[in-house]
Parts: C-alpha cells; sequence; structure tokens
C-alpha cells in the first residue's frame, strides 16, 4: 500500500500473504501474458487506480544482469493496464549515476515501453516533499520524497533476484532506496548508509510500503552484486502481495536463510510475513526452483542450513 | 553546425522560457525552483556565445540564489531544506561568475573550508585506527567534500569544490584553502579505479577493482586539470576516450565532451550526437541536462574550453 495507507500491524494480526512463483527460462517469451495470467490470481484492487512500477535501474548495463530487465517491466506495464489501471508509470532513481536518460537507453527501455517521455519518471529528479518516517529504527525520523511516488495510488516494486555487499540481498524492499531522491541527498544516497543500511530500509518501506512486488529472478546475480557479481540463471519470477513475503521467498529461492538477514527478520515483526506458514505459496514450490547463490565470505551466515 | 534542433541558442531559448517567476530553475518546467538547476542555468546563460542572454535573466537567477542562501553561507537543494549541501560549490561559482554577489560568495566559501565529511571526526578517525576497514580499499584519511552533511566524501561534490575554488582569484582564499584543495586532490587520486576513471567514490570494495562512470570521472578530471602530465590522469582519459562512443544520455555526453576538449582531446562534433539522442526523448526536459549541453556546445564553438566558472587567474 502507498504512502496514504501504509500500516504497521505485528504477524499475528496480519492476514496470510501470498506469493506465486512462476517459470520462466528467458526474457524472449511472452511475460506480459505469463505475468497476466499470474496476476489475475491475485484479484488486485487496481482498477482506475494509478499504479507506479519501481524497477531497480542501477547501472547503463547492456547486458541485463544488474538491472531489471525491460522485458520484465515493460510486461509489468502491460499486464496492470489490461487488470485496468488508470495509468502505469515507470519511475525509478539510481543510487550512483546521474544519467538517468543514459541508463534507460542503454539498456533499451524504449523498446519494452515505448516513448518515454510520458511513462517513465526520474524519481532523483522528481518535486520532493518532507515526509515524517512512520518507525524510528534509523535516526532519519523525517525524509524528502518524490512526489510521483507520494501521490501513487499502487506501487509495484520490480527488483532483480541479486546478492548485495552490504546488505546481503537487495529484493523488493531493499530496491525501495531508489525512491530517495538524488537532487536533496545526492549520488549515492550516503545519508542511507550513515543512518544504517538495514535501519532505513525498514524505515522507507514503513512509510512507502511497496502494495505488490514482483522479482526479476530469470537471470539473477550472485556473488558481489549488486553491480559486480556474476549472472545467475534462475529462471522464475516471484511475485506477491506482501514485500517481505516475496523478499523472504527470494532469499529462500537463493538457497539463504531470510530470518538471518538483518533487515529481512526485522521486516518480518511489523512489515509482512517471514515464516513460510504465514505464505501461502502459489505457482511453483520453493524447493522446485532452489538455485543456490554463491555470496561473499562475510555473508556466508545467510546460508540456509541443509541449503533449504 | 547541422540543421538539428540542438544548438547553444535552442538551450538558450529553452532556458530563457522556463525560467520561473520567482528567478529560478527547477529540475524540469514549472517545477519548484533548485538550487543546483538555477546555478547551473545561470552559469550556461553567462557562457553564452556569441549572443548574451538578457541581462534581467541573469539578475533574476542571481537574486534568487543570493535570496536562497542560508544565513551560515551555505545552500540547501531546495529553498527551506535544513541543511546546506554540495550545491554551495555550483551556486557560489554561478555568483562569482556573474558578479555583483561578492559578500555571498566569500560566505559560500567559508562554508564550504569548515565544511569537513563525516569520515573526519575524531570518532570515525578512531574506530578506522582501532578497526581499520579490509572492505573498501582507501586512505580514510585524504578527505574531500560530501553531498549533505553527516556522510562521507565523494567524487562529485569533491571535484565541484575544487572547481570552485580554482575558478577564484588567489586574494580571495584564505589561507586554509590550499591545505583543503590539496587534500581533496590527494583524496581523489586516492579514489581513482585502478584502471583509471571514476566511479563514485569506491575504486575497491571487497578488493574487485570498481568499473569507472562517465560523471565522475569527467567531474574528477576537470577538477585535476592541473595534473594533466600525471599518469593518472592519462589513463584515466584514455578510459573516457575510449567509453565516449558507448554514451546514450546527453548529460554524460556534454560532461565528456567538455572534459576531452578541456584536455585538448580530438573528439566529434558535439551537436549531431546531441540531435540524435534528443530525438529520443527530448532530453526529459531535464534542465540540467540543458544547462550541461549549452556549456559544451558554447565551449566547443569558443574552441577555449575552459570548465564553467574557471576564471583567467587560474
Amino acid at each position: 500500500m502507498s504512502y496514504a495507507q501504509a500500516s504497521l500491524m505485528p504477524p499475528f494480526m496480519r492476514p496470510p500473504s501470498r506469493v506465486a512463483i512462476v517459470r520462466s527460462g528467458s526474457y524472449d517469451r511472452d511475460l506480459g501474458a505469463l505475468l497476466f495470467e499470474a496476476l489475475r490470481e491475485f484479484d488486485l484492487p487496481v482498477s482506475g487506480k494509478k499504479v507506479l512500477l519501481k524497477p531497480n535501474f542501477v547501472e547503463p548495463d547492456p547486458e541485463g544482469v544488474i538491472n531489471t530487465h525491460p522485458a520484465v517491466v515493460g510486461a509489468a506495464r502491460e499486464a496492470f493496464l489490461r487488470l485496468g489501471a488508470q495509468s502505469v508509470r515507470v519511475a525509478e532513481g539510481p543510487a550512483h549515476e546521474r544519467d538517468t536518460e543514459g541508463i534507460v537507453e542503454t539498456i533499451r527501455l524504449r523498446d519494452f515501453l515505448g516513448p518515454l517521455r510520458d511513462v517513465f519518471v526520474d524519481l532523483n529528479l522528481d518535486e520532493v516533499h518532507a515526509v515524517n518516517l512512520r518507525t524510528r529504527a534509523s535516526k532519519l525520523k523525517q525524509i524528502y520524497l518524490p512526489r510521483t511516488a507520494l501521490e501513487a495510488d499502487y506501487i509495484v516494486s520490480l527488483p532483480k533476484l541479486k546478492t548485495h555487499h552490504w546488505a546481503g540481498v537487495t529484493l523488493s524492499l531493499k530496491n525501495m532506496f531508489g525512491i530517495v531522491p538524488g537532487c536533496c541527498y545526492g549520488w549515492p544516497k550516503n545519508v542511507l548508509h550513515w543512518a544504517g543500511i538495514s535501519p532505513s530500509i525498514l524505515d522507507i518501506n514503513s512509510t512507502v510500503r511497496p502494495d505488490f512486488a514482483i522479482v526479476d529472478g530469470i537471470i539473477g546475480m550472485e556473488g558481489n552484486g549488486p553491480i559486480q557479481g556474476s549472472p545467475k540463471p534462475s529462471g522464475v519470477l516471484i511475485l506477491g502481495d506482501d514485500p517481505v513475503a516475496v523478499d523472504a521467498t527470494g532469499a529462500r529461492v537463493m538457497g539463504l536463510a531470510p530470518e538471518r538477514i538483518d533487515y529481512l527478520a526485522k521486516a518480518g515483526v511489523l512489515l509482512g510475513h517471514l515464516r513460510p506458514e504465514k505464505i501461502r505459496q502459489l505457482g511453483e514450490s520453493v524447493a522446485s526452483v532452489r538455485t543456490p547463490f554463491a555470496v561473499l565470505p562475510t555473508f556466508q551466515k545467510l546460508v540456509a542450513a541443509n541449503g533449504k | 553546425m547541422t540543421s538539428g534542433p540542438l544548438r547553444g541558442s535552442y538551450c538558450q531559448e529553452f532556458l530563457i522560457t522556463n525560467q520561473n517567476t520567482d528567478g529560478g530553475w527547477g529540475y524540469h518546467p514549472a517545477s519548484p525552483s533548485a538550487v543546483e538547476t538555477t546555478a547551473w542555468g545561470l552559469a550556461a546563460l553567462i557562457s553564452s556565445r556569441p549572443a548574451p542572454p538578457p541581462a534581467e535573466v541573469c539578475a533574476r537567477a542571481r537574486d534568487w540564489l543570493l535570496q536562497a542562501q542560508r544565513t551560515d553561507g551555505s545552500w540547501p537543494p531546495f529553498p527551506g531544506l535544513p541543511q546546506g549541501c554540495w550545491a554551495t560549490s555550483v551556486a557560489s561559482q554561478a555568483l562569482h561568475l556573474q558578479g555583483g554577489a561578492q559578500h555571498a560568495v566569500e560566505r559560500g566559501l567559508h562554508w564550504l573550508l569548515q565544511a569537513w565529511p563525516a569520515e573526519g571526526t575524531v570518532w570515525q578517525r578512531l574506530r578506522q585506527a582501532l578497526f581499520p576497514s579490509h572492505v573498501v580499499g582507501q586512505d580514510p584519511s585524504l578527505r574531500g567534500w560530501n553531498w549533505t552533511p553527516g556522510t562521507a566524501s565523494w567524487v562529485e561534490p569533491t571535484a565541484h569544490a575544487l572547481l570552485f575554488l580554482r575558478s577564484l582569484p588567489p586574494p580571495m582564499l584564505p589561507p586554509q584553502a590550499a591545505k583543503r584543495r590539496q587534500l581533496a586532490e590527494r583524496m581523489l587520486f586516492d579514489r581513482m579505479c585502478p584502471g583509471g576513471g571514476w566511479n563514485s567514490g569506491n575504486p575497491l570494495v571487497y578488493g574487485v577493482a570498481g568499473v569507472p562512470r562517465l560523471g565522475p570521472t569527467a567531474w574528477a578530471l576537470l577538477a585535476l586539470r592541473g595534473y594533466a602530465e600525471r599518469a593518472e590522469i592519462q589513463r584515466s582519459l584514455g578510459w573516457l576516450e575510449g567509453a565516449y562512443h558507448t554514451i546514450h544520455g546527453p548529460a554524460s555526453l556534454a560532461l565528456a565532451h567538455r572534459c576531452m576538449t578541456a584536455y585538448g582531446r580530438r573528439v566529434p562534433p558535439l551537436a549531431p550526437a546531441l540531435d540524435e539522442l534528443y530525438s529520443r526523448n527530448r532530453f526529459f526536459e531535464n534542465v540540467l541536462t540543458i544547462a550541461w549541453v549549452m556549456l559544451a556546445l558554447n565551449e566547443e564553438g569558443s574552441g577555449a574550453a575552459p570548465a564553467a566558472g574557471e576564471a583567467a587567474s587560474r
């Protein structure tokens, strides 16, 4: 749920979450139809709504490994439009690279979305508003956020399935760092690192909690992610109505234990479900698609026991 | 010149047309005025050749910057935000170029020279001495400038501050300026990626060489122009030259072109490439991009190619 509706509640009060795992071995399939069918299972309240897709665009990488693949972004846009959304915009504020247009052109986003001028928003340069954070995990208390994100009716986090050399993994919750505007905090948004990566992830997601998440795991990244890791073909899209549950499922697919990932474990307290018994699994099972990801030695402790 | 739209005159007209009624520019037409955009818009207009913009336009931009300055001499990203930031360098530099705001420039300079990044605190230095980091390969004793207070030094804000310091006539610089400048230049060299070029400021993470990026590389090279003969600079110019033909973004292209021109390297004419890029997304009507493009076009046209704000006193 977006800014105005974000709510915090402990697991015992929260209804079970739904997460679907869909197989797709390549980006050449009709991902729009695949996602549309998968999303229909969720009966999402998006008809007539302004939907905002937040992909993970980091670097001008033409290989499709670092960034959410534009085919997935285009497919998600098509699917939400078919579900009756009034508008579906794509918005991102890359953390390191100021030339956002350079990124979206390098990855050929136009090929999948058509003309970008009325569809894509650079969140780094959007109009900003001061927002009081709903939790106090970090010392930030207040942050400036872009109008486009604050005014969206329905936010979909669209990350890549990747390891992360500071946070362990980067999935739909970490992806929300991209809504923090560079025009206020710079490139990188170093204030989030100094306030603590894990606490900042919690504070941002408690304030602008994604309503839905779709993880591009068709080709993920293992090892020294999120930029310099190795491609990891995993052949899945992971989607669901609870970003914590989606990220927990993504971690399990990677062979990692979500409860050992600091920010995910804490997110399971107020932001969503971490425990498998609280996640209604649709589509493929985790076990059937599990693809253990290599991690840096410092994150070896995150690897799930017996690979489960 | 080509028959396409991307000429200095187009950029000038764009900036004049889209100046907010308060005198500033936002990141996009009709968006709230921002310090960085207004500073770069003003710097770009000042560089106009051969037809200067109406004096009134520049005067209004100058006045907006003056009223946006905080009492401590810094500039925030937007008026009303609680802290000064990297935009102080570019705002001070633009006002210095425009003239008529000597006191504001001095106050900006004073704030910058007092502004230290967070890695320089006693606590941080003690922690580093006791628990040296093996994750990032850089010397934390070398400090430049940060994006926002309370955070670490990064390449681009350090480069902006150095460019501002270099633009000032020596009599304006207090004694500590030389020390800050030297320290920051050493910091930039320390943060260079092993193969040349810069990323935002992490040249090595977990022993893996960082990948250079166009923007930080161009800014760092512009800030280090006094060291053109050093091997690191030549290596970085070589990286930039090799990457030049892969550029897909107008902001990066303008910066890279300015940088290559400043070092006397041969680069293809700018306008045809810009025309092609403009036809894709009209630069998303990004005012900052238009300002940087205008600076690059004007410098290319003049053949002189100084970085904006570099006064003859260099």
